[in-house]
């Protein structure tokens, strides 16, 4: 019976493998809005944008800060690529209060500023809402 | 005896060295294998990336060619050489040197000027002997880490959408196992097909197969799978050479213990000579004395 409610997943930034565990349920935010992903969903390969990974298993569920990256799915195993990954217990709302103060700080003098900015507030935004998750 | 005495303290102090170098080597040794564990830590995002990029090119896709062609007439070549920050760790930033100029001048001698990027303070004091042209590269620390690397592809990568560059070079010392490292140089930028293309195929046609549900489609997917293939593989560099030059100490380190062992034998052999002559001389020194006397 198990295997038919869960399949793998696993989440890999280029400095380790952060997570690698079954799941019944994976929400992740894809580029343009959160996608769930449940056991048997066909392939799938998205673009990732900023956000909370969510990954229900049967032990419960842990939530993770991403940033950017892809998904693909194949054969129940969901692999979440991105360049950063924090759990729960790594982000902290004072730091990350910290960091959009920061962000919110930034010079726009061009495009690619601005888009730095934007990003710099989303990163900082999703980190903060993790960390009052906690409590 | 003034010789003995000086001989006794240059063994003590050549025992001081080694107990250094001996420390030394230890250290080495604990950090390359932390470096190590980092290197294996990011083989499996840089294989799966090459995977998606293998599923997605088996597609009858329209290429994004912002990375795979060079955008300007004139050449311009940059490379970006990774040196280490400290010393004392033998021939390793010379040999990266070595392989780095020589690939410089030949970019220079066939007409196209070249831009260094310099990684690591070796490297920023040797060029500035040289009185060699260079852009410093804020230093990155001991241990890689991919946020700091990223901002150097990311400028890399606008450079050469500008057309301000339309090669990417990187030279750096790469790791092929335990006992073997070489210095190189790889081309980073137009992004060339991975070298394990052969026997890819197989797996592009049972990747293509697949049928995926694409979010965006794929073309615009490639171009975010294209940018981070070239910031893994910069990311990799960094790893193997800072895991080259953990592995470059160790062995200096060991051969400077070694030799410091010789040493010592040697000065005590030296040591144990002269206090033999002097206990001879002071020997004869009694006996002549014993036998005025009689």
């Amino acid at each position: 019976m198990a295997k038919t409610t869960t399949f793998h997943c696993s989440v890999i930034t280029p400095e380790r493998e952060v997570l690698s565990a079954e799941a019944t349920s994976v929400v992740f935010p894809a580029h343009d809005g959160e996608v769930g992903v449940l056991v048997d969903r066909a392939p799938l390969l998205f673009a990732l944008g900023i956000g909370i990974l969510r990954i229900d298993g049967e032990k419960g569920s842990q939530r993770f800060f991403i940033d950017g990256g892809f998904a693909q799915m194949l054969d129940n195993n969901l692999t979440i690529l991105t360049s950063q990954a924090l759990s729960q217990g790594e982000v902290s709302s004072a730091k990350a209060r910290e960091a959009l103060a920061a962000a919110e700080g930034m010079k726009i003098t061009d495009d690619a500023s601005w888009t730095a900015r934007d990003k710099a507030i989303r990163r900082a935004k999703e980190q903060l809402k993790l960390a009052e998750q906690v409590g | 005896m003034a010789n003995k005495r000086q001989l006794v303290k240059r063994r003590k102090a050549v025992r001081n060295i080694r107990k250094i170098t001996r420390t030394m080597q230890l250290i080495a040794t604990a950090r390359f294998q932390a470096m190590f564990k980092r290197v294996s830590a990011s083989k499996p995002y840089s294989e799966k990336l090459a995977e998606m990029v293998a599923g997605l090119a088996g597609l009858d896709v329209e290429l994004p060619d912002s990375l795979l062609e060079a955008h300007s007439e004139t050449p311009r070549d940059v490379t970006v050489v990774i040196t280490s920050n400290r010393g004392l760790c033998g021939g390793y930033n010379a040999n990266v040197m070595r392989t780095a100029i020589e690939h410089i001048d030949r970019t220079a001698n066939s007409g196209t000027p070249c831009d260094v990027q310099m990684v690591g303070k070796k490297g920023i004091q040797y060029f500035r002997f040289l009185r060699r042209a260079m852009t410093e590269v804020s230093p990155l620390g001991d241990t890689p880490k991919f946020e700091m690397v990223e901002p150097l592809a990311n400028e890399l990568m606008a450079r050469f959408r500008r057309g301000e560059a339309t090669t990417v070079h990187v030279a750096f010392m790469r790791f092929h196992s335990m006992g073997r490292q070489r210095p190189e140089v790889v081309q980073l930028l137009p992004l060339a097909p991975d070298k394990k293309a052969p026997s890819g195929d197989s797996a592009d046609a049972g990747a293509a197969a697949v049928q995926y549900d694409f979010s965006p489609e794929p073309g615009k997917l490639l171009e975010e799978l294209l940018p981070a293939t070239v910031r893994i593989r910069l990311f990799t560099c960094f790893l193997e050479a800072a895991v080259s030059e953990q592995i470059a100490r160790m062995v200096a380190m060991k051969a400077a213990t070694d030799a410091a062992g010789d040493m010592i034998k040697s000065l005590t052999t030296q040591y144990n000579r002269a206090r033999q002559t002097s206990i001879t001389m002071e020997l004869l020194d009694i006996i002549g004395g014993a036998a005025a006397v009689q």
